[in-house]
């Protein structure tokens, strides 16, 4: 059975009561339509709401459909496995709602290009930010604390960050979330994917962001690789790293809807808090694509911090700015690093885009080729392959 | 609440005070040389064995005696004798200055003069001279001479205490808001504010306030939630005959006085507003958000006082007292508002607040005196406080923000506007009681305060520079990374109150007193908030007029189904009702806390004289302390949702010694054990977001235990140990000299920093195992020129201190829900300036009915720490600020008529906080301070007449 409640005809009256302040009474009718589909194969499964504190294993069955109505935990030592072919649909309530597997759980969500994994809204016309997102916290090294010290997520005060570069918090693959990215304030967001020291032992392949109301996928430090992401339409950045960041994203096809922030948005470090462990955000990007709306307006990355990167092949199309560069010279040297090669891009190839560079704050002396090589050698990634099932554009 | 009641029972039974008695003071001077104090003169109550002989000052005095006439009889080898009448009046000082020669002297040259005891400025002087404990009182003469205007300005004038400028924080000895305690007559005092443990002394005007005094050292009758001190402010006691008193002034602001004033849209000229009854979604569907003018930025001031007494056949008296006064202020603040950490997040080079401030008081007191032994006092306070502000920030165009999704580099704009109210209603009944050597002393009180922040509305814009620049092609448009950057905001906090105090005096001998006694309060805060995001589905709308956003949120405007695609806005709301979305309809609260603090205490001291010269107070205080928060917040997950509970049993010992090395000047010396209580706000880990701050708190200053935590004590409280030393001489009966040096050590200190997270969030931890104070203090009140009659001509006062404060720091902190570090060991305590200073100097001659006095009022405080950097950030300071004032009064026709003139903030500083980084220091704003920094306040001028009837 399944009950999807539709406010089809909502009308908010407003009935003007006699106070002297004429403040208005609030009448909702609601002509809502209850819809119960017969038929179609999901719709005999038993409905299971599932949030909470989890201190065991849950596994998901095939059998049942779930509504995430809350927060997820897996505390440490559990192990979430949704199976090949679900799709979890969280309330529409905003940024309450999310799943999270703390340092030391694991989630094993290993879908296929035919069957892929997919976390969406229960909304019947679902929008941006409807839920949460998923939140992964593992142990690997960020750069705000030091040694065995842990930072906090923004979103359900958990713990992060450490000293196992390779921890393991799982395995994604063919994962798909959908109008995830409800926040509560501009400082407590959830993302699509939100990867919080996580460790390169963890598996994450063929993952995508669709519309979501923040970051597609935000990385707080640690050293996890991801390869073949999708980021279509996020509202605000598609690609966001601080703390440290250090691992990889290979094969990334970014796609802006009509809202959008950055496709690339990088720290170096933490700016609220702390740089108290002194290494800088270095990933390795290979072979992104980054695609706007035109050379009118948008910005495809936004490089700040003191964040470093060795970026390779990059395809990026439809912006008026393709890179812009923040930093001073003390605490945040993002121009030093150009100017040493620390920040670099291999290979690129610009298609209507207006402004390749724009130095705005960082007070080093770099020339654009000091920080490009290779412009025009740069290929799009074979989204049309990997994309092809599992994805949804 | 219900454990009072006995208490109760207890006093009706035996029932004795000595505060139902008067005193006559005076000096004696010696005609034949040249007008000196006459020393060592007898002067005796005439058919009484009561005696006593005049100082070296030619100072004397007779304290409790009985109310009624009396006849002095003063006598001098040599001298001719003279008899002078005096009445005593209950709770005040008859003051007879006699001039005594070879010959009688003339009537005239006898001056007698009753004043309430406790506003006058000698009386308190000989309080303090007399006192048990280290206090120090500012009484209503004073006030009135400085041209103070409330309790807070009155307290920033007594040694050792600064005013935080643009708030109402006020620090004694560096120690800010948490370590101190504010009570009304001796009853606790909740505050109005979510943010403060102590109650706005802006509150408390002058017309209410008999004096104020600030206790700087422990005594085992104060509640053991004392560090730096306890300030008491005694409420107006008339027990005089009748009188009427109206008053009206006005003044106005430099800065505010040209400006187009505007205040927040459905807020009263009074300070009302009148909507708290309908659901918030109503009100966000029904107004607008558009300031409105708030018309000319004139401050006026009214109020009015009136006493009466009616005396009653069995000689009972009941005296009434009713004051009541209203009197608004428009301030008007131009200067940055920038948040910087690590680097620049936000920054408005050009932004401005207008702020409109109306306090409204009604204050009642009926006092029966029974008989010359039992009296009772029952006060009504209501207090009606409101703060209107209007922030426009970003207005030069070039408003920047590192998350701007258009142009991170201009363009960034936000308007907030802001009304707070608070309602105080306050409830006392006192009593005092004496029968032969035990004296009673009792109170309870019930104190509600609403305090709500209704409807703020905040709009964030992007690009707005295209609406300054005349092309109305190109036009700012909503910034919407969040659903809620455009917003309104409702909070309510209810906090109820429930008091009593007891005390039992018992005179064993002359030489000792007992005190045993009983405090004990209930209160509880709920506390609760709920926002209404305008999420813009429209992202390109453009803003064409940024002054009118009424039209943009129209209903008409509104997206009313999901799956439409008219319309500009739907409204968001973060907890929907069960059954209802959270898009276009009313939801649930976002966040409530509910916090409850009792309080019950025993405690006994004893009042010990050995020979003339020593004083001994050994007392000791026992607490059973509950403190307990239940909460529910948002984006702490299934952690956000949580109940804390605590009790604490301590016992606090005090000593306080008294040395007289002669008449004149004493030394005094205590030491103590208190202890400091975290606040609710501190403990409920909610989060408030200022424009560019936010503060939330941590349940684990309460204690946490648990095997991961790092550096947590399992501890509700800090204790503090605290010595004190002070010298006093009082060489005339209104100058004094006092050196003081003080030590304190608080264990598990508390501070606001920001936690290990990816928010920036300032909250409460308990940052390392201890924090020490070491200062020195100064006071001097001199006369430089007198008159004939021994009053002051010109004269000055001057009080100092010095102090030098230190606190360790954990380089880790793990909590239950936050983590800190820190990159150094030490540090400064967080609002302690090293240096402070206050000044006066003032001339008042008298013109046979004309009675002018010129006042010139200096202070000063030293750069302090006003937030401490965790993790790699650098403290917050807040730089030092003189200010200067200047009063003239003028009395004229037999004191009936006032007229007054002030020119407040004469040196007009500029008040900014920065952040220390390695950039150097960077303007920021204030989490403590206004919305804005880098501002001048501007001068306040203004006039104010008074006739009393």
């Amino acid at each position: 059975m399944k009950n999807n409640l539709i406010l089809g005809l909502a009308i908010i009256t407003l009935l003007f009561s006699c106070t002297t302040d004429d403040t208005a009474d609030i009448v909702i009718n609601d002509n809502s339509v209850t819809n119960n589909t017969g038929g179609g194969g999901e719709t005999t499964k038993p409905l299971v709401y599932i949030s909470g504190t989890m201190s065991t294993n849950l596994t998901l069955s095939s059998d049942n459909q779930y509504i995430l109505n809350g927060p997820l935990i897996m505390e440490a030592g559990t192990t979430l496995t949704i199976p090949a072919g679900m799709t979890i649909k969280a309330e529409a309530t905003g940024a309450s709602v999310y799943i999270a597997i703390s340092q030391g759980a694991k989630i094993i969500a290993e879908g296929t290009a035919d069957k892929p994994i997919v976390l969406t809204s229960n909304a019947s016309n679902p929008v941006a930010g409807n839920w949460g997102g998923l939140i992964l916290l593992g142990k690997a090294p960020v750069n705000s604390v030091t040694g065995t010290q842990t930072s906090t997520s923004e979103i359900g005060s958990l713990p992060y960050g450490g000293t196992d570069p390779t921890d393991n918090s799982g395995s994604l693959k063919y994962v798909r979330l959908e109008y995830s990215g409800g926040a509560a304030s501009g400082s407590s967001e959830n993302n699509g994917f939100s990867f919080y020291g996580v460790g390169s032992g963890t598996v994450v392949d063929y993952i995508e962001s669709y519309e979501g109301k923040d970051d597609g996928a935000e990385f707080f430090g640690g050293t996890v690789n991801v390869s073949h992401y999708v980021a279509v339409n996020n509202h605000d950045d598609s690609i966001d790293w601080t703390e440290g960041f250090s691992g990889s994203i290979t094969d990334a096809y970014v796609v802006h809807g009509p809202d959008h922030d950055n496709g690339i948005e990088a720290d170096g470090y933490n700016t609220d808090y702390s740089h108290a462990a002194a290494f800088w955000s270095n990933p390795t990007l290979t072979n992104i694509t980054i695609i706007g709306n035109g050379s009118a307006d948008g910005r495809a990355t936004h490089f700040r911090v003191g964040t470093k990167a060795s970026l390779n092949n990059l395809y990026i199309q439809g912006f008026s700015l393709a890179f812009q560069i923040d930093g001073d010279a003390a605490d945040n040297p993002t121009g030093a690093w150009i100017a040493d090669g620390s920040l670099h891009v291999t290979d690129i190839t610009f298609n209507d885009v207006t402004t390749v560079l724009k130095d705005v704050s960082t007070g080093e002396a770099f020339t654009e080729s000091q920080f490009i090589e290779g412009v025009g050698n740069g290929t799009a990634t074979d989204f049309a392959t990997w994309g092809a099932g599992w994805s949804r554009e | 609440m219900k454990k009072f009641i006995p208490l109760f029972i207890l006093f009706i039974t035996s029932l004795s005070f000595s505060q139902n008695t008067g005193s006559i003071v005076g000096k004696l001077i010696d005609k034949e040389y040249n007008n000196e104090p006459l020393a060592f003169a007898n002067v005796l109550i005439k058919g009484t064995t009561k005696g006593t002989t005049s100082d070296i000052d030619g100072l004397y005095g007779f304290e409790n005696l009985e109310p009624g006439a009396y006849t002095l009889v003063f006598s001098f080898v040599g001298y001719e004798t003279q008899e002078v009448n005096a009445q005593v009046v209950a709770g005040k000082v008859t003051e007879i200055n006699v001039t005594m020669g070879a010959s009688a002297a003339s009537l005239d040259e006898v001056v007698i003069t009753t004043t309430t005891k406790r506003e006058s400025e000698t009386a308190l002087l000989l309080e303090q001279k007399k006192a048990v404990e280290i206090k120090q009182s500012i009484g209503a003469e004073e006030l009135s001479r400085k041209g103070v205007s409330d309790a807070a300005g009155a307290i920033a004038k007594i040694s050792g205490i600064s005013k935080q400028e643009g708030s109402s924080n006020v620090y004694v000895r560096g120690l800010g808001d948490r370590y101190q305690n504010t009570t009304l007559n001796g009853l606790s005092l909740p505050s109005n504010n979510v943010n403060k443990k102590n109650i706005d002394l802006n509150l408390f005007s002058t017309d209410v306030i008999e004096n104020v005094s600030v206790a700087k050292a422990y005594s085992s009758k104060f509640y053991g939630d004392f560090s730096a001190g306890n300030v008491d402010v005694k409420s107006k006691d008339y027990t005089g005959n009748g009188f009427l008193e109206l008053s009206a002034g006005s003044s106005f602001n430099t800065n505010a006085i040209d400006k187009n004033f505007v205040r927040s849209e459905g807020t009263g000229f009074f300070g009302y507003y009148g909507r708290y009854a309908h659901n918030p979604f109503a009100i966000v569907l029904s107004h607008g958000i558009d300031p409105v003018n708030a018309g000319t930025p004139i401050n006026i001031n009214y109020g009015g006082s009136a006493g009466k007494s009616f005396k009653f056949n069995d000689g009972s008296k009941l005296s009434l007292f009713l004051t009541g006064s209203f009197a608004n202020s428009y301030e008007y603040r131009r200067g940055s508002a920038v948040d910087y950490t690590l680097t620049e997040k936000k920054a408005f080079d050009a932004a401005e607040e207008y702020e409109y401030g109306t306090n409204s008081t009604v204050m009642g007191t009926a006092q029966y005196r029974i008989n010359d032994k039992n009296k009772l006092k029952y006060t009504s306070l209501f207090i009606n406080n409101s703060s209107d502000v209007v922030g426009y920030f970003g207005t030069d165009g070039a408003g920047r923000s590192r998350d701007a999704q258009l142009d991170t580099q201009r363009g960034f704009y936000q308007m907030n506007a802001q009304f707070d109210q608070t309602q105080m209603t306050i409830n006392q009944l006192e009593g005092s009681h004496s029968s032969g050597k035990l004296d009673v002393d009792w109170g309870i009180g019930y104190n509600l305060v609403h305090s709500k922040q209704p409807d703020r509305k905040r709009i964030t814009l992007e690009n707005y520079q295209y609406a300054l620049d005349n092309d109305p092609n190109t036009n700012p448009t909503f910034y919407n990374n969040v659903d809620y950057d455009n917003q309104r905001y409702f909070q309510n906090i209810t906090d109820e109150e429930i008091n009593s105090r007891l005390n039992l005096a018992y005179n064993v001998s002359d030489n000792l007193k007992i005190n045993l006694g009983y405090d004990g309060k209930n209160k509880t805060r709920d506390f609760n908030n709920i926002r209404y995001g305008y999420q813009i589905v429209d992202t390109k709308y453009p803003v064409t007029d940024v002054s009118n956003f009424d039209d943009v949120f129209t209903l008409d405007n509104l997206r009313v189904n999901q799956n439409q695609t008219n319309g500009i806005y739907q409204i968001k709301v973060f907890k929907p009702i069960p059954g209802l979305t959270n898009v276009n309809r009313p939801g649930l609260p976002e966040n409530t806390y509910k916090g409850v603090l009792n309080v019950y205490a025993g405690y006994a001291n004893a009042e010990i004289t050995a020979g003339d010269k020593w004083l001994f107070v050994p007392g000791i205080r026992f607490e059973n302390i509950e403190q307990n928060i239940s909460y529910n917040v948002i984006n702490l997950g299934n952690k956000g949702i949580d109940t804390v509970n605590t009790m604490s049993n301590i016992f606090l010992p005090s000593l306080n010694i008294k040395y007289a090395i002669n008449d004149d000047q004493n030394l005094r010396f205590t030491a103590s054990q208190t202890v400091s209580l975290p606040e609710f706000k501190e403990a409920a880990p909610f989060v408030y977001e200022n424009v560019s701050s936010s503060i939330g708190g941590n349940p684990d200053i309460l204690g946490a235990t648990g095997s991961n935590l790092i550096n947590i004590n399992n501890t509700a409280y800090s204790k503090i140990y605290n010595i004190d030393l002070k010298y006093e001489w009082f060489f005339s009966k209104s100058e004094l000299l006092s050196v003081s040096a003080f030590t304190k050590q608080i264990k598990d200190p508390i501070n606001l920093v920001v936690g290990a997270d990816a928010t920036g969030t300032q909250r409460y931890f308990r940052t390392g195992d201890k924090a020490t104070i070491y200062g020195i203090e100064v006071e001097l009140r001199k006369n430089l020129i007198t008159s004939d009659d021994d009053d002051a001509t010109l004269s000055i006062g001057l009080n100092g201190t010095y102090m030098k404060t230190e606190q360790n720091l954990y380089d880790q902190i793990v909590g239950t829900r936050f983590n800190l570090s820190f990159n150094k060991t030490k540090d400064k305590l967080q609002g302690a300036s090293p240096f402070l200073l206050n000044a006066d100097i003032q001339y008042a001659p008298v013109f046979n009915n004309y009675k002018p006095s010129a006042t010139l009022v200096f202070s000063y405080f030293a750069d302090r720490i006003d937030a401490l950097g965790s993790g790699d950030l650098g403290n917050i300071l807040e730089k030092g600020v003189p200010t200067l004032d200047f009063v003239w009064k003028n009395r004229f026709f037999k004191n009936k008529l006032e007229a007054n003139l002030s020119a407040k903030n004469l040196l007009n500083p500029t008040i900014k906080y920065v952040r220390e980084a390695t950039i150097g220091d960077v303007v920021v704003t204030s989490a403590n301070g206004k919305g804005i920094s880098n501002y001048k306040r501007g001068m306040n001028i203004g006039l104010q007449l008074k006739y009393k009837f």
